[in-house]
């Protein structure tokens, strides 16, 4: 049995949906909270060709603005570590970094945001050396981040206080906060400068305009709505619904779901998607796997188990962030 | 190994999908979820644990019985206590004093500035080593236990409590988690404190963490076993049973015998080991007709009252003498 399904693994790189934009060797990075450790898969095979420790409660990742490093926050160890993103060796650990959560850099690559949601605060850094410049006690619980594209405003979700915050970036400060949905998660800025926001404690995106501080539409894409990644095709973005445990694709332009929501499992959460468009990974959180759907096909074709609470997920060939 | 693991963990997917997260959808309470997550897992893992213990101690302890079981009642009633406080009261104790004291604490110490640090800080490297870092932390934890378990002895207001472990006469591997829930809150209380101090254990490796309660459980069973050269590392269920014996139980200078938890080494270096070969009867001294007959209880309510009342006694007691 295992010999067949060695086999069948061997064979799969021959298969075309899994050539599709594929470089060969690339790896999938999976940050498994749970156990402090990250499970390193190889693409193409879908196997996990190694597991090893960063730290304790990695959950989330980033790339630096030029793409050599990827960045991961262990919110209980206080630090970030910096691994190859193509190989996912560790180059390095930077410590003296509070409890952090989501973390974010301005495009003009000023700043480094990192959210603590265990400290309700929002701490800025100034680059390239890390400085911290302020710490600003934002509500409760701040989750998620995404920052303006002129690189001014930071826009934090507050999960527990039901906002959404932004912060003066050069200025260090609060400039504004407004209620939103229900526990809101995921926050994601589209190109025509709206604020796409996962209210996970209902069923819905809310579409925010920061300009008029308004929640403009709302998008139902299923209950728990939590995380937002775009396509890169300029129109779509996916969304993961943690209690129905589905992805939903939008049409962030027209502002309406497109087809059915997929199922991939219990507590769906973070996703990458292939800068093809074709294929999206997508953590599954209580299950301790990944999930790989075709986008074509509508469903998932294979789930990887990782380890415990598999949370934040990146391979290097992904669709653009920004559209 | 790998296929138990990917059972287990599509299990609690499966509880948390179909029951747990839409019942916190539905009271508003999503922002719980990471912490259901933890909670149904470690509610599963606790029921999994009484299940594989109860496999494999029951017919062991049919095979090789130490005593004669004379009274079930008393069995029934540690029955009772392994489900409530495996499934029930522990959680609820470490969730109280996580939220409580932990978390406050810690988030507190954090804003002053200060970096909880832990063995991995200490010890350059280890942190790639989880799995040596994890039997790091095993040992500390064990090594606290036994210092809070000869409190328990010491101290006597402590002790009140504690009696109602001691005082089943029918001890079998059910008896494990018969204890006080003041004890049992107070227990909570000290890992926190190691917890703060040591940092938490890297990584989760479940065989590791079912062991260490396999062996707490296998201590307290009825049965003829004393592991031989085993005996020096292991807490066995002869080594256990001579710290329950009625004889040993509280008594001479370091008021027992036979302290350690786990790792049975501990009391060899703090000179409490007794590896005498017998299989005493159990009990506390003061139970016998002749030493006044003390009552400590049939029932879970039971015992738990009479514990309160043991200790309130005794603290009102000592505020007399002063």
């Amino acid at each position: 049995m295992r010999l067949l399904l060695g086999l069948l693994l061997a064979l799969l790189p021959w298969l075309p949906f899994a050539a599709s934009a594929l470089k060969p060797g690339e790896k999938v990075i999976v940050l498994n909270s749970g156990e402090g450790t990250v499970s390193v898969i190889d693409r193409a095979t879908r196997k996990v060709e190694r597991t090893l420790p960063v730290g304790k409660e990695p959950h989330h990742l980033i790339t630096t603005l030029d793409d050599s490093d990827l960045v991961i926050a262990n919110a209980a160890s206080n630090d970030l570590v910096f691994l190859d993103p193509l190989s996912g060796e560790v180059k390095r650990r930077l410590p003296r970094i509070m409890d952090p959560y989501q973390l974010a850099y301005s495009p003009d690559g000023k700043w480094f945001v990192s959210v603590s949601l265990r400290l309700d605060r929002v701490d800025i850094y100034a680059m390239p050396h890390y400085e911290l410049k302020t710490r600003i006690p934002v509500a409760k619980t701040p989750s998620h981040v995404a920052i303006s594209r002129d690189s001014t405003m930071a826009y934090v979700t507050m999960q527990d206080s039901d906002e959404v915050v932004a912060i003066d970036l050069a200025a260090h400060k609060l400039a504004w906060r407004m209620p939103v949905g229900k526990t809101p998660a995921g926050i994601w800025m589209s190109p025509q400068g709206l604020l796409f926001v996962g209210a996970m404690g209902r069923d819905h995106v809310e579409v925010i305009d920061p300009a008029k501080r308004a929640i403009i539409a709302s998008i139902p894409t299923g209950r728990g709505a939590h995380n937002i990644f775009p396509m890169g095709d300029g129109q779509h973005v996916m969304v993961s619904n943690r209690v129905d445990g589905t992805v939903t694709k939008v049409d962030y332009r027209d502002l309406k779901v497109v087809g059915k929501p997929i199922r991939v499992g219990a507590g769906a959460d973070c996703m990458e998607i292939s800068a093809d468009g074709k294929e999206l990974w997508v953590t599954v959180r209580w299950e301790g796997k990944v999930a790989v759907v075709d986008l074509t096909g509508q469903k998932p074709t294979e789930y990887i188990r990782v380890g415990r609470s598999p949370h934040g997920i990146y391979f290097r060939s992904h669709a653009p962030r920004d559209r | 190994m790998d296929a138990l693991v990917n059972a287990f963990e599509s299990a609690v997917g499966w509880l948390l999908s179909e029951a747990v997260v839409p019942a916190l959808y539905t009271l508003g309470l999503m922002s719980w979820v990471e912490w259901a997550h933890e909670a149904t897992a470690f509610v599963l893992a606790g029921a999994l644990t009484v299940l594989a213990v109860v496999v494999i101690l029951a017919p062991l302890e049919r095979l090789r019985p130490a005593q004669a079981i004379t009274d079930r009642r008393h069995v029934h009633t540690d029955v009772i206590y392994t489900l409530v406080v495996k499934l029930g009261i522990m959680p609820l104790m470490a969730f109280a004093v996580l939220w409580l004291v932990f978390i406050p604490l810690e988030r507190w110490l954090r804003l002053q500035g200060y970096t909880p640090w832990s063995l991995e800080d200490l010890i350059p490297g280890l942190a790639s080593w989880p799995a040596l870092s994890l039997l790091l932390y095993v040992l500390i934890i064990d090594f606290g236990e036994y210092w809070r378990h000869r409190l328990q002895h010491r101290w006597n207001w402590w002790w009140q409590l504690h009696a109602l472990h001691h005082a089943q006469q029918q001890m079998t591997f059910w008896t494990d988690d018969r204890n006080h829930v003041l004890d049992d809150l107070i227990a909570a209380f000290w890992m926190a404190a190691i917890a703060l101090a040591i940092g938490v254990p890297p990584a989760q490796f479940p065989l590791v963490l079912f062991a260490t309660k396999f062996i707490e459980s296998l201590s307290h069973a009825n049965v003829r076993l004393g592991f031989g050269p085993l005996k020096h590392v292991l807490v066995s269920p002869q080594f256990h049973r001579l710290h329950h014996a009625i004889d040993l139980g509280r008594e001479g200078a370091r008021r027992g015998v036979n302290f350690a938890v786990v790792f049975s080494f501990w009391d060899k270096l703090f000179g409490t080991a007794d590896h005498r070969d017998a299989y005493p009867a159990t009990g506390i001294r003061d139970q016998l007709p002749a030493y006044g007959a003390v009552d400590y209880g049939t029932s879970f309510l039971e015992t738990q009252w009479l514990g309160f009342r043991r200790l309130f006694d005794t603290l009102i007691d000592r505020r007399v003498r002063r």
